[in-house]
């Protein structure tokens, strides 16, 4: 690989690949869009081309003569309110990407996909890459939003395109500008989660989920790679950061289901002035059908590694101070406010 | 560009990552407190500025601003260091 192309390389993901490319001697082509924050970017010795993936001629010219197209732009809805219209935006970025790619002739794409893309898996052993639904799940608009994307991006490869599917557990560490999974560390230090649902998780460094697509660009078209990291409760993991950085648990502990009904109550009524929640519903549906994930091939064929959890919230943690996502005073003493 | 442009821009860009008019921006208003902005909104905000002025901008500095004042006053800062002895050549 010498030229790659990063759409989506202004995100957290996006980011921390554009480093491990460049450690790796790529020459890297990043797509903006007009209000994305490119200051981090500017610094690198990155080329920058503006692409939006609502816009497919714009996404065939910034694929013009790169050997390894970045699918790590993957639609992301705010809110879990309108199923079809998030299912519809996500699928139709895809087939942008896509369409470009095969347009552009670009010899391979490595799409960036989810965990929450994943089935439950048969009892007995994790879930794994062979654990695709057959039907787009009906209890979660991420979850089907995710599982009609890979579908698109199979679409695709029918139709000639050359892709690898990249299946990451939720990602903490530097770079994430948007607050993504790390919220339930930042939210929790600062003592602003009001509550939260127990259940299984998959972390993951995002360093690691770089790494791991750079490896997988030059694996076999058609493979699939789960990079699910660390399995941990909800509940441990607030422990473990509330041990390490100090903070509060939330005062509440919500079942599924009300947990379900809270966060769409609270989504409903942020979404006119487009405020953030404190806890998403595409969150707690992810904690609520949460399994232990297997991340063998990814381990056997890519040779990946994994940081220690502890080494990864410490990264993020770092990031999260220095951007003042977490002020410089501890809100509490570790332990002061547990149940 | 002018100083007072710059200004202008500063609140126009803060009204408009914020999605409100721009006369509630007043320059003793206060970013987080006042006006509501989060992280990711003052990221977009200075990212925006040194790209537009073509000014380096330290982040981590940046991100201790407190008003829309503080703001502009931090912009003419890094504008004078970098930019100052150029735009006079202009002027």
């Amino acid at each position: 690989m010498k030229r790659a192309l990063v759409v989506g390389g202004t995100g957290f993901l996006g980011l921390n690949l554009v480093d491990a490319l460049l450690e790796d001697g790529v020459e890297v082509r990043v797509t903006r869009r007009r209000r994305s924050v490119t200051a981090f970017l500017r610094k690198r010795p990155v080329e920058l081309v503006e692409a939006d993936l609502e816009d497919a001629p714009s996404l065939a010219r910034a694929m013009q003569g790169v050997d390894v197209v970045f699918l790590a732009a993957g639609y992301y809805p705010r809110y879990s309110i309108d199923r079809e219209a998030a299912i519809e935006t996500g699928t139709r970025q895809v087939r942008n990407a896509c369409d470009a790619a095969l347009e552009a002739g670009v010899p391979g794409l490595v799409y960036t996909s989810s965990t929450g893309a994943l089935g439950p898996a048969p009892s007995g052993r994790p879930a794994d890459e062979r654990d695709v639904p057959a039907e787009i799940p009906e209890d979660s608009v991420y979850r089907a939003v995710k599982w009609a994307m890979e579908r698109e991006v199979e679409a695709a490869e029918a139709r000639g395109l050359r892709a690898v599917t990249v299946i990451p557990g939720g990602c903490i560490g530097p770079w994430d500008v948007r607050c993504g999974t790390g919220g339930f560390l930042v939210g929790t230090v600062r003592g602003e989660l009001p509550w939260y649902v127990d259940g299984i998780v998959n972390l993951v460094d995002v360093g690691d989920v770089a790494r791991a697509h750079v490896r997988a660009a030059s694996a076999a078209p058609g493979s699939r790679y789960v990079v699910g990291g660390h399995t941990i409760t909800v509940g441990s993991l607030l422990g473990q950061i509330i041990g390490r950085y100090g903070g509060r648990m939330p005062p509440e502990r919500l079942d599924p289901g009300p947990a379900r009904e809270r966060a769409d109550s609270d989504e409903r009524a942020a979404a006119p002035e487009r405020r953030r929640v404190a806890v998403p519903r595409e969150l707690v549906d992810l904690i609520v059908t949460g399994q232990p994930v297997s991340s063998e091939r990814a381990v056997r064929e890519l040779g990946l590694g994994f940081e220690p959890l502890a080494d990864a919230l410490d990264r993020a943690h770092d990031w999260y101070r220095r951007f003042r996502y977490i002020p410089a005073t501890r809100v509490a003493a570790a332990g002061e406010a547990q149940p | 560009m002018d100083a007072d442009t710059r200004r202008e821009r500063v609140t126009s860009l803060i009204a408009e990552i914020l999605e409100v008019d721009p006369s509630t921006v007043r320059a003793e208003s206060r970013l987080r407190e006042d006006l509501g902005m989060d992280s990711l909104q003052s990221l977009e905000l200075l990212s925006t500025l040194s790209e537009e002025l073509r000014i380096d901008l330290e982040m981590e500095e940046a991100m201790d601003i407190a008003t829309v004042a503080d703001a502009c006053a931090f912009v003419e800062r890094s504008w004078d260091a970098q930019r100052g002895e150029a735009a006079a050549g202009h002027a």
